[in-house]
């Protein structure tokens, strides 16, 4: 209608629309001082004409009433004639104006659609230009075209060749209502960033030598029409949203110029709503996006100044509001307002998240992990190659040496990055956009709900529309977005598995160059064990091991030569003779063997009996005392010894004996007997043991050992567990801690000395040696 | 016995031929190096397993995380997909460790076996030594009284020193001998000792990215049904990604 001249009286009225075109953004002010319900419009807010609340629109359905007025009110005040037909015939007459009208603008519309596409549209996407981003500035201005001229050619088969009576225009717009909203829907929601696209690229000289062009084309028709001159390329895109615009307003007019007795009465009246619904769900679009943007935008440019500046009072109250209301939630379970499509969406997106973000963290330390050892192995490899190979043969093979790893690596990480990284992490830079709304969602949701407790009407609503509006953008775009992810998400795992096949293939290839036809396996262990006999048998080996050996044995020897004391042992003619020199009080007796550990010090073997001389040692301490076995004088730990009860010890005497007497029968070997039988030590025995080492044969060392003296050998086979030790077979011996046993043998049946042959309470079975010690007191 | 030094004239005895002790020095060089080699592939390899066995246990991680993920229970297509990715890495995983065992008992293994002979050589060579300083000092003595006036307890002394100094001879020769001997045969023996190594590790190399490689091309197959090629995936993501950019709530303006 604005582009076209209107018949007649219009014109003033047109004009005026035209102006009232022009003032959405003085409205906007306006309402910015007047309207307190809606608190901050998105600053520098741009997006025009859509964006017009209803009370916008009545204000223009006035203009358009004013409009047809003088035409409609005029000549029936002028002549009141109470007869219907001929207000009939005036409504007629009026209606056919209107559709009239309707066409006309719509032909203009259509025609001006058509021109800005074939002039500019096709121009400048034939064009291809790198920087312009054709599609986004004319959004599916074909589409629009096309369902304009689809309409045009409705209205004009409607009315064409039809009795005025019998055409039906409402019919029209509810047939082609469908396709319509979709489309525009579409274009109006990409407009104001047409609108700032468009903004932007004036200021690019560059992009307005491609422009500019078609503009002038397009204008130099526009001259040649004789039509009112096209001011730029904004007013042209704004087009179909202010046609859109047009719709409900003529078809509203149209229905109060038509008798009630008409058929398109009805037809008009749904085609009205239908119209007038279509344009507030696209309305509702536009702010639900608004207001998405205008949240997400809240903090990212925010500096902290701006942040403390808007701290105030009422921020603070609405912010405090929500947390009370959200433990009410949380304590009392309060009823609250809840969209399960939501909820689903929002956990499908919170796992979304947490699956991009873990499968880039897994896969990046996998190609890590991937790039270290490829190559590492195969330098290995190599290494290997140049042990086992001839010289001569390394010339030969280095020509075709293996470089395939690090080339096979790389590769692999830079196809990685390019077709599984690469868009997790851009997937990965998405996510924080709709969470913040999420939680925005959130907090307009407790708004909701405690407007809602406390029954404010007017906040209610508003913070009802608030949430509204963001949770079914939300609800929407999430479910866009989980699908998306989804897709990026399993592209890029099937990339992966694809990827490592690859790597996997190369790598077999790879090997497989370096040693064609391998040999089998079993025979490895052979031939390796050959050689290795083979070296060992090498003389110097040889004698190293005998090196070894004796080495070990000398060490042997020097242990067993300190543990073994020198020390004559206790006879019964020194007992009685320190019963008769001694008083009983003096007389004490060992309770444990106890072993050398000073210089002065003495041996005692377990119920030796001896006689404190002094209660002290040299240097005062009473932990050691000065003793006389009836051989020597020496000192000994206190702590070994026990008073002297000469009842007692004849009667342990005898039970010992029975033992021993047991033991004699059932065991081959010459038993240990107590220190109270007086067993005398002889140094022999230590040294032909020691000296039997020498000659490294445990067999040898024990035999002769018992040969020389019986006891001794019994005295040197005694030891004590260190530790309990549990017999895992039936060929090793459980052990107690304390426990006494005798050893049988040092060694196993082969040899080795870790494990002895031991025997307690008639069982005989292996124990290790590092349990055993000579002494009780560890 | 000469205070000064590179005296012409009245050079010090050599009692070992300078070739003699060159090829000695040259055999030993190349043992050492040998060991020095030995020690540190031994040591490497553990690493190079060790790596090996990282990166399977990384890539198990992925497929574990993910199977673990509430994303799994919502979208049953997908778990189908994790589950398969899943088996693969596990059976990745099953094979690398047996690789590394089987590595571990043909490279390994035989590597330190190898490996422990040469603290006997190292005693033998030290021996040597020994036996040669020996050597040197009663060769020092004899020369000390043979310059001597020849005396009669010079002459007996000389005559004790001669008798100490012939089996202390006779021993460092015979051990160098000895040595020079074995050294190459030993040296020479790592070549036929290693090749089985060094096939068995290839053979366990091949045989490992073969199985992985037919596992990734059925897994691949599994998950791939439409059969999109990597161009065509990439094109997808680019699409998505895209449409994703021009969602409101996203929109990165």
């Amino acid at each position: 209608m604005e582009s076209k001249d209107p018949p007649g009286k219009e014109n003033l009225g047109t004009k005026r629309k035209n102006l009232a075109f022009l003032r959405p953004r003085l409205y906007m002010l306006e309402r910015r001082k007047t309207d307190t319900v809606v608190e901050g419009v998105v600053p520098g807010d741009h997006s025009g004409v859509l964006r017009r609340s209803q009370s916008d629109r009545t204000e223009y359905s006035q203009k358009l009433q004013e409009k047809m007025s003088p035409q409609a009110n005029g000549p029936t005040a002028a002549s009141p004639t109470p007869e219907e037909e001929l207000q009939m015939g005036q409504m007629m007459a009026k209606r056919a104006k209107i559709i009239k009208e309707l066409i006309q603008t719509e032909r203009d519309y259509a025609n001006d659609l058509e021109l800005c596409v074939r002039e500019v549209v096709q121009p400048l996407r034939n064009k291809q230009i790198e920087r312009l981003d054709v599609d986004c500035l004319f959004s599916n201005m074909e589409s629009v075209h096309q369902v304009s001229a689809k309409l045009l050619s409705l209205l004009e088969e409607a009315t064409t060749n039809v009795e005025p009576d019998m055409q039906v225009i409402g019919e029209v717009f509810l047939q082609i209502k469908g396709p319509m909203e979709e489309i525009y829907k579409i274009y109006c929601y990409q407009h104001d960033k047409a609108q700032s696209l468009l903004e932007s690229y004036e200021k690019e000289e560059e992009l307005m030598q491609h422009l500019g062009p078609c503009l002038q084309s397009l204008k130099k028709i526009y001259m040649q029409e004789a039509r009112p001159a096209l001011l730029d390329m904004g007013s042209l895109l704004i087009k179909p949203v202010q046609r859109l615009l047009k719709y409900p307003l003529l078809l509203c007019a149209l229905r109060r110029a038509t008798p009630p007795a008409h058929p398109d009465r009805r037809a008009l009246e749904e085609a009205c709503a239908a119209l007038r619904d279509a344009a507030a769900s696209i309305n509702e679009l536009k702010r639900r996006k608004e207001l998405v943007l205008k949240y997400k935008k809240n903090d990212e440019d925010e500096s902290l100044k701006d942040k403390l500046s808007k701290l105030n009072i009422h921020s603070i109250s609405k912010k405090s509001k929500r947390v009370t209301n959200h433990l009410k939630i949380l304590t009392r379970g309060e009823s609250q307002v809840k969209d399960n499509t939501f909820n689903k969406e929002e956990k499908l997106f919170r796992s979304l998240e947490k699956t991009v973000r873990q499968c880039m963290k897994n896969i990046s330390f996998c190609l890590q992990d991937i790039q270290d050892a490829l190559p590492f192995a195969l330098q290995r490899v190599t290494e290997l190659r140049e042990m086992s190979q001839h010289p001569d043969q390394e010339e030969r093979s280095s020509a075709e040496n293996p470089r395939f790893a690090p080339d096979l690596c790389h590769d692999f990480a830079a196809q990685l990055q390019r077709r599984v990284l690469n868009p997790l992490s851009a997937l990965l830079s998405l996510f924080p956009g709709p969470q913040k709304l999420i939680q925005k969602r959130y907090d307009k949701l407790l708004d909701y709900n405690s407007y809602l407790q406390r029954s404010e009407r007017a906040e209610s609503d508003l913070a009802k529309k608030e949430y509204e509006a963001l949770n079914a953008q939300l609800v929407e775009e999430l479910q866009a977005f989980n699908q998306a992810a989804r897709t990026i998400l399993i592209n890029g795992l099937c990339s992966f598995g694809g990827l490592l096949r690859d790597l996997m293939l190369a790598a077999q290839q790879g090997y497989a160059t370096i040693l064609p036809v391998p040999r089998l396996v079993s025979s490895l262990g052979e031939i390796q064990n050959q050689i290795l006999v083979k070296v060992q048998n090498l003389n110097f080996v040889k004698e190293n091991s005998a090196t070894f050996i004796e080495r070990k044995l000398s060490f042997e020897k020097k242990k067993s030569i300190q543990t073994q004391p020198e020390v004559p042992r206790q006879t019964e003619t020194h007992r009685s003779h320190l019963l008769s020199t001694y008083s009983a009080e003096g007389l004490y007796q060992a309770k444990r063997k106890c072993n050398a550990t000073q210089e002065h010090d003495i041996d005692l073997l377990e119920g030796e009996l001896v006689a404190v001389v002094e209660q002290k040692d040299p240097l005062g301490s009473t932990s050691r005392w000065l003793v006389d076995t009836g051989i020597v004088k020496g000192y000994v730990y206190s702590s070994f010894l026990k008073p002297y009860n000469p009842a007692k010890a004849q009667r342990a005497d005898t039970e010992t004996r029975l033992c021993d007497d047991d033991f004699d029968d059932i065991s081959f070997f010459v038993s240990w007997r107590p220190g109270s039988d007086s067993v005398s030590g002889t140094p022999e025995g230590s040294i032909s043991d020691s000296s039997s080492s020498l000659s490294g044969t445990c067999g040898k060392c024990e035999t002769k050992g018992s040969d020389v003296d019986g006891f001794q050998e019994v005295d040197e086979q005694i030891f004590y567990a260190v530790h309990a030790f549990q017999a895992r077979s039936n060929y090793e011996l459980s052990l107690q801690e304390y426990q006494r046993v005798h050893i049988l043998r040092f060694c196993d049946l082969s040899g080795n000395k870790e494990w002895w042959l031991a025997e307690a309470h008639g069982q005989k079975g292996y124990v290790p040696a590092n349990y055993l010690g000579k002494m009780t007191y560890a | 016995m000469s205070w000064i030094p590179f005296k012409i004239g009245q050079p010090k005895k050599q009692i070992v031929p300078k070739t003699v002790e060159r090829d000695f020095e040259r055999e030993y060089g190349k043992l050492q190096q040998l060991e020095e080699q030995t020690k540190r592939l031994q040591k490497d390899m553990k690493k190079s397993t060790d790596a090996d066995l990282a990166m399977s246990k990384s890539a198990v991680k992925i497929s574990l995380d993910l199977l673990s993920n509430p994303l799994c229970e919502q979208d049953q297509d997908f778990l189908n997909m994790v589950t398969a990715l899943d088996m693969a890495m596990k059976r990745m995983d099953a094979f690398n460790q047996e690789k590394v065992n089987q590595i571990q008992k043909t490279v390994i293994e035989p590597l330190k076996r190898f490996g422990s002979v040469f603290p006997s050589l190292n005693m033998a060579v030290k021996r040597r030594e020994q036996a040669l300083q020996d050597y040197r000092r009663l060769q020092a003595k004899v020369e000390k009284y043979e310059e001597k006036e020849k005396t009669g307890p010079v002459l007996a002394k000389l005559h004790q020193a001669r008798e100490e100094l012939r089996p202390v001879q006779e021993d460092f020769e015979a051990k160098n001998k000895q040595l020079l001997d074995e050294m190459p045969r030993f040296y020479g023996s790592r070549l036929d000792y290693f090749q089985p190594s060094f096939e068995s590790l290839i053979r366990a190399q091949v045989v490992y990215y073969s199985e992985m490689h037919k596992i990734f091309g059925d897994l691949t197959q599994q998950l791939d049904q439409p059969g999109h090629s990597d161009e065509q995936r990439e094109r997808e993501n680019e699409a998505k990604l895209s449409e994703l950019r021009a969602l409101s709530i996203v929109a990165d303006d």
